[in-house]
């Protein structure tokens, strides 16, 4: 089992960049570097969740950490495996620890499958069970996720929308994984039909001890769920903090200026909220500006962001930020996510 | 299924009265005589005697009925005559080619044997190069066995039958000696020499048939391959642990067969069409060949017949292909 | 072979010595290749050379031509002639004796009778046969004993070799087609595709349009004959193709009709496995001069008719500049090659009815211009286009499309315009311009044009009938519905009067005497016809096949009895 000082993910500079092939004779013309150092830990049983605008690469680092990408450089040590060096057999083995819940259900579905057959899958691949025991096991985790048995030999295009994502949390779930990355998984739904599955994904981790990688965008959703949140930009990390730390007082820029965009329920502090609008655009992950990632967007930018690259450093106990505004009284370059912290207990979404 | 497979063939009636009217007054007006191939030193008076022999002076709509009839009614049932011995039809005119003066419908069973075994034969080892190279193509993407592929089907796309029907004969007839140019539709396959003698004389037309057919092919298969491999549920697949042979057999190859199958069912009329070039330049003497002489002798029953019957193997193979896509995928149902 | 040979019965054994040195069937399997596939073996029921010369192998005529152009008698003891009393002196009727015990090659025996029947199948008036025109003139047809044909004539024939002569009129078997008469003809599948002859070999299968096999025919008159067991003619494809398989790759013994190109000519002949030969018949490559006005702002009905002579080619002087300014050599060398030779004859052939007319062989492009000139045809504006009265020298010169043709037509333009004669090309499909629609304006009757190129020939030896094409009576004009051969409406009295004797001269000196008059009257006295290349059919042959000779006025394969597998 890990412990506090070995967590179950540990993910260490991870970079993922994607060559740019052009011209005539297609040769590699440079690369888009979508995920650029990474580091972070996840506790077991922990959610951690991760935001920041399309296009920051936080898809692409929930990818990467159970290698449905090679990355280019880091390492990611699940279960004290590292995943990104393991050989394509044993990483197959890997495989029922950590699974992945995917944001558009209909498309992650294979359409030519019924229910039954994409929930037994793995089973087929990594069981040696017979087939009473694969439907038990099928029958089973439908209970679980909240679908009908009689449903079982349907195929996908004959479900709606949150009951597709039931599917494809009945799937991942099918070889009792320890570690989940949930990649959007509610993007594509209806907004009733959000809280649902999300609620679903809560109760699993009650009764199951899941670990979550919770990728989101939106940010009222992770607020709900995540113990602690990564703010991602142009590739990088530039906050990690708890949640409540980081929805209360976000440190990072960056990260003041997204938050800045969440709308309050609470009427007072609404009307009190000051947006913080970005100049300009996302620099290209294909060119970053040199220096910090942000500088170009950035309100509070001066010199020393143009020229060196701040360093992801705890600024406050548990609070990491890559900015040069807090570096002057703090050493950098320390990995992040050291302390344990227990998932709270969250209040369900209504 | 059943309901709707019944409803477009009921509708087919009618498509193809028009189309077989469309053809017959488009094969009329066509310029041209049945007695243009009639060398010059055949008097006019005996070329109007052999025209009014032929029935071809009758008005265009009796002919046109005529047809009809000896399409729908006397071929059908000199057939089932044949079949039980009866004697419905006896005596009544079939559908005579102009040229030949043989029933169309002989010819056409004649010949259809070359056709298939040759040109069935072609898009067969057509489909069966051009599937693997698809896949492969597809499955390592601007390798160099992708850019091989793509010079291949790039060569099979521009190079005309003609041309490479006519390399291949100067490399493995007339400077190798290997094999036959003329395609011996005599030949019965009775022992082992036989059979390799068939092989050797279907090597040619097949070898430049194929090679059109798999260039299109593998092209197909390889951008239905790639779109399917950037689909989620692959990487799904990958995700569950799924071996790669699995991921790619049995979620990409599968999901990426549905639309190459409907293409692969689209072209068998061709094959019934024969291929007039290949056909032709190597004395396959099938359809194609067939077609070809019939339109260079004004062999209006012929070209008529033949036309008609490829409306009807068209018009066929898109419903056959149609209820092929929603046997495959179970997103679409017809009702 | 032994026993077929045995059992051909006493009559042919002591014709059997003479030959004793062959043996039917030794040479095992002859193979033809064709071009065009064979539709029909009924020579009757069709035009295409490719199944009459595939049927001769099955059918045979009473009589049949030398590659000389000489009579030689088949199923008859002697060529009747009026000094052995065959042919009577009046000229109206000609006797045929049968050989002795002539069979089918189903063994029922050869009779007069199958030769009235033959006359009369072809005379029905509803059975829409091709070579009627053998038959014209014939008053009846009757068998005076079952070995003797006496063939009548409603009045004196100066050339009574017509019925019954050349692989175009063979004898047809009267029990095989006795149901095919009239309107049934076309529809006899069997017999049509499948004839019982006396040829050397017999129909084994038939496949329209393909392929034909043939056995060699066990009650053939020599019981020597043919030294091949089996043959088979291969159809489809184009003429190289079938060369290449004799000369190239040696798949076949024979292949008929292989024109290509002089340069792939030499190609093929450099692999050694074979040879071309050449039938010089009478087909001739010409322009044909239009005598009438084809403007189309005339009306219809009058355009291109006598009504309006042309306004150009009127003029001798221009026909004959025209003719002077074309090389044939360069023509024949560019097109043919082996294949044809220049002539300035409509009938080139054979020797004896040949006019020695050579004075258009050499190009004299100075003549022409000088005939031009004095013609009044005189570049006054300077546009290097020759004009006279305000008008220009303009010709529509049409043809078929046919890149042999093309290429002519493209060569002759450039000599036309160098002459200062402004020259429009059209070229239309083949179907269209022979095909003889009335209502199609491209038709080579109505002839359109101020000159139109394309080939003709006589089908047999004799030309009378061929040279009966320009009377004026044929001219084609809306009345005739267009009809009629005398395509150029060339028309003067000295012509009719002249053609009318040769119907009634029998003399073969005499008549061919006349027939190089009449073809001078049309090609250099008047160069209504510009004859440019004497074309021949190419074939080609493979040095293993022996005894091929060539035959321009019968089937190539005339003597495929003779052929044999050269060891």
């Amino acid at each position: 089992m890990p412990t506090a000082e070995n967590p179950l993910v540990r993910v260490q500079g991870l970079k993922m960049h994607f060559p740019i092939y052009a011209g005539l004779l297609r040769r590699r013309a440079g690369e888009v570097k979508a995920v650029d150092g990474v580091s972070f830990d996840i506790m077991q049983g922990e959610t951690l969740g991760l935001v920041g605008e399309s296009g920051c690469g936080k898809s692409t680092v929930g990818r990467t950490l159970l290698r449905l990408y090679d990355p280019t450089a880091g390492s990611v040590v699940i279960d004290g495996e590292d995943i990104a060096t393991l050989s394509p057999e044993a990483l197959r083995k890997k495989r029922p620890t950590m699974q992945m819940v995917f944001q558009d259900p209909q498309a992650s579905l294979n359409p030519r499958m019924t229910l039954a057959t994409i929930i037994a899958e793995p089973l087929d691949e990594h069981t040696d069970w017979n087939a009473e025991k694969k439907l038990a096991r099928v029958h089973e985790l439908m209970d679980q996720v909240g679908l009908n048995r009689a449903f079982a030999s349907r195929y996908p295009h004959e479900f709606s929308g949150g009951q597709r994502q039931r599917i494809g949390i009945a799937r991942a779930l099918a070889l009792n994984p320890k570690f989940i990355v949930c990649d959007e998984p509610i993007a594509a739904l209806d907004v009733s039909i959000q809280a649902q599955v999300v609620n679903l994904l809560e109760d699993l981790q009650d009764r199951l001890g899941l670990t979550y990688l919770f990728i989101s965008h939106d940010l009222s959703m992770v607020r709900h769920i995540a113990d602690r949140v990564a703010v991602m930009y142009l590739g990088q990390i530039a906050e990690l903090s708890p949640r409540d730390a980081l929805y209360s007082r976000p440190l990072h820029p960056y990260a003041q200026a997204l938050l800045s965009a969440v709308p309050e329920p609470d009427p007072a502090r609404e009307s009190s909220r000051k947006r913080i609008i970005l100049q300009g655009d996302v620099p290209s992950p294909a060119n970053p500006p040199q220096g910090c990632n942000f500088c170009t967007r950035c309100p509070r930018v001066f010199d020393r962001c143009r020229i060196d690259e701040p360093q992801l450093a705890e600024v406050e106990p548990g609070r990491f930020v890559a900015c040069h505004l807090y570096s002057d009284n703090q050493t950098g370059g320390q990995t992040a996510g050291t302390e344990a912290n227990e998932p709270t207990n969250k209040e369900n979404v209504q | 299924m059943f309901t709707y497979t019944l409803r477009r063939l009921l509708l087919a009636v009618p498509i193809l009265l028009v189309i077989s009217l469309v053809i017959f007054l488009l094969v009329d007006l066509a310029p041209g005589s049945p007695m243009s191939e009639i060398p010059l030193t055949v008097p006019p008076d005996v070329r109007q005697k052999m025209i009014e022999a032929l029935g071809a002076d009758q008005p265009v709509f009796v002919r046109y009925l005529l047809w009809l009839k000896q399409f729908f009614w006397i071929e059908p049932m000199t057939l089932f005559d044949h079949w039980f011995g009866t004697s419905i039809v006896e005596g009544q005119q079939r559908i005579l080619s102009w040229q030949s003066r043989s029933p169309v419908f002989t010819i056409i069973g004649q010949r259809i044997p070359q056709t298939l075994t040759v040109v069935g034969t072609a898009y067969l080892v057509g489909i069966l190069i051009a599937l693997p190279i698809g896949i492969y193509s597809a499955y390592r993407q601007y390798s160099f066995f992708d850019q091989l592929g793509t010079l291949f089907a790039m060569i099979g796309f521009s190079v005309p039958t003609f041309f490479s029907g006519t390399l291949f004969i100067i490399i493995f007839a007339v400077w190798l000696g290997w094999l036959p140019t003329k395609y011996d539709t005599m030949l019965e396959v009775t022992d082992w020499s036989s059979f390799m003698q068939q092989v050797k004389q279907m090597a040619l037309p097949v070898m430049t048939l194929g090679l059109a057919n798999a260039a299109t092919i593998s092209r197909y298969m390889r951008s239905s391959m790639l779109d399917n491999m950037q689909m989620d549920y692959v990487r799904t697949a990958r995700a569950k642990g799924m071996r790669e042979k699995t991921v790619v057999l049995r979620h990409v190859l599968r999901n990426s067969l549905i639309p190459v199958v409907t293409v692969i069912a689209l072209g068998i009329p061709s094959i019934f069409g024969g291929a007039i070039i290949t056909e032709n330049l190597f004395g396959v003497n099938g359809i194609g060949a067939a077609l070809i002489g019939a339109i260079h002798a004004n062999d209006l029953p012929m070209v008529q017949t033949l036309a008609f019957i490829f409306a009807v193997l068209i018009v066929l193979f898109n419903l056959i292909a149609d209820i092929l896509y929603g046997l495959l995928d179970p997103r679409i149902r017809y009702d | 072979m032994k026993l077929k040979t045995l059992l051909l019965g006493a009559a042919a054994a002591f014709a059997l010595a003479p030959a004793a040195h062959a043996e039917r069937g030794a040479d095992g399997e002859v193979k033809l290749t064709f071009p065009q596939a064979v539709s029909i073996m009924n020579p009757y029921l069709t035009g295409g050379t490719k199944d009459i010369y595939a049927s001769s192998l099955v059918l045979e005529p009473l009589a049949g031509l030398t590659p000389e152009g000489v009579l030689v008698p088949k199923l008859v003891t002697e060529i009747p002639t009026k000094e052995n009393g065959g042919v009577s002196e009046d000229m109206t009727s000609i006797t045929w004796k049968l050989l002795p015990d002539l069979k089918w090659s189903d063994g029922t025996p050869v009779t007069a009778d199958d030769a009235v029947f033959t006359w009369k199948y072809c005379t029905d008036p509803a059975g829409g046969c091709s070579q009627a025109t053998k038959y014209e003139g014939v008053a009846s047809v009757e068998a005076v004993d079952p070995s003797t044909i006496k063939v009548t004539f409603s009045g004196p024939k100066a050339n009574p070799y017509t019925a019954f002569v050349s692989a175009l009129s063979p004898v047809l078997q009267k029990k095989q087609f006795e149901a095919c008469l009239g309107a049934a003809a076309p529809t006899c599948t069997d017999p049509n595709n499948m004839p019982v002859g006396t040829g050397p070999f017999m129909v084994t299968g038939f496949t329209v349009n393909d392929t034909v096999s043939l056995a060699a025919n066990p009650n053939y008159r020599d019981p020597a004959k043919p030294a091949f067991a089996t043959a088979v003619i291969k159809g489809g494809g184009d003429a190289e193709g079938s060369a290449r398989a004799v000369m190239e790759t040696g798949e076949f013994d024979y292949a008929w009709n292989t024109q290509i190109p002089p340069e792939t000519q030499e190609s093929m002949k450099a692999a050694g496995k074979g040879q071309f030969v050449v039938a010089f018949g009478t087909l001739v490559e010409r322009i044909e001069m239009n005598t009438t006005d084809p403007d189309p702002a005339l009306p219809e009905g009058e355009r291109a008719t006598a009504k309006h002579p042309h306004p150009i080619l009127s003029d001798i002087k221009v026909r004959t500049a025209l003719s002077k300014a074309i090389d044939r050599s360069i023509l024949v060398e560019v097109g043919y090659g082996a294949g044809g030779k220049p002539t300035c004859n409509v009938i080139p052939g054979p020797e004896g009815w040949a006019s020695d007319n050579e004075g258009c062989i050499a190009q004299d492009m100075e003549g022409a211009k000088a005939l031009l000139d004095e013609a009044g045809w005189t570049d006054s504006d300077s546009d290097g286009i020759r004009d006279k009265d305000g008008k220009k020298l303009h010709i529509l010169y049409q043809t078929t499309v046919n890149p042999i043709r093309q290429d002519f037509q493209a060569l002759i333009k450039d000599w036309w315009t160098e002459l200062g004669v402004e020259v429009e090309l059209k070229a239309i499909d083949p179907g269209v311009f022979f095909g003889g629609d009335p209502g199609s304006p491209d038709t080579f009757q109505k002839f359109y044009a101020d000159v139109e190129m394309y080939a003709n020939n006589s089908e047999s030896p004799d030309p009378e009938s061929y040279l009966g094409q320009y009377q004026c009576k044929n001219a084609p004009s809306p009345e005739t519905q267009w009809q009629g051969e005398n395509i150029n409406r060339f028309c003067t009295p000295e012509y009719d009067a002249l053609y009318a004797t040769l119907a009634t001269t029998t003399d073969i000196a005499a008549r061919q005497d006349i027939a190089k008059k009449l073809n001078d009257m049309v090609t250099k006295d008047s160069m209504i016809v510009v004859p440019l290349v004497h074309r021949g059919t190419l074939s080609a042959h493979s040095n293993t096949l022996g005894g091929v000779q060539i035959n321009a006025w019968d089937s190539e394969m005339w003597n495929a009895a003779d052929w044999f597998r050269v060891k």
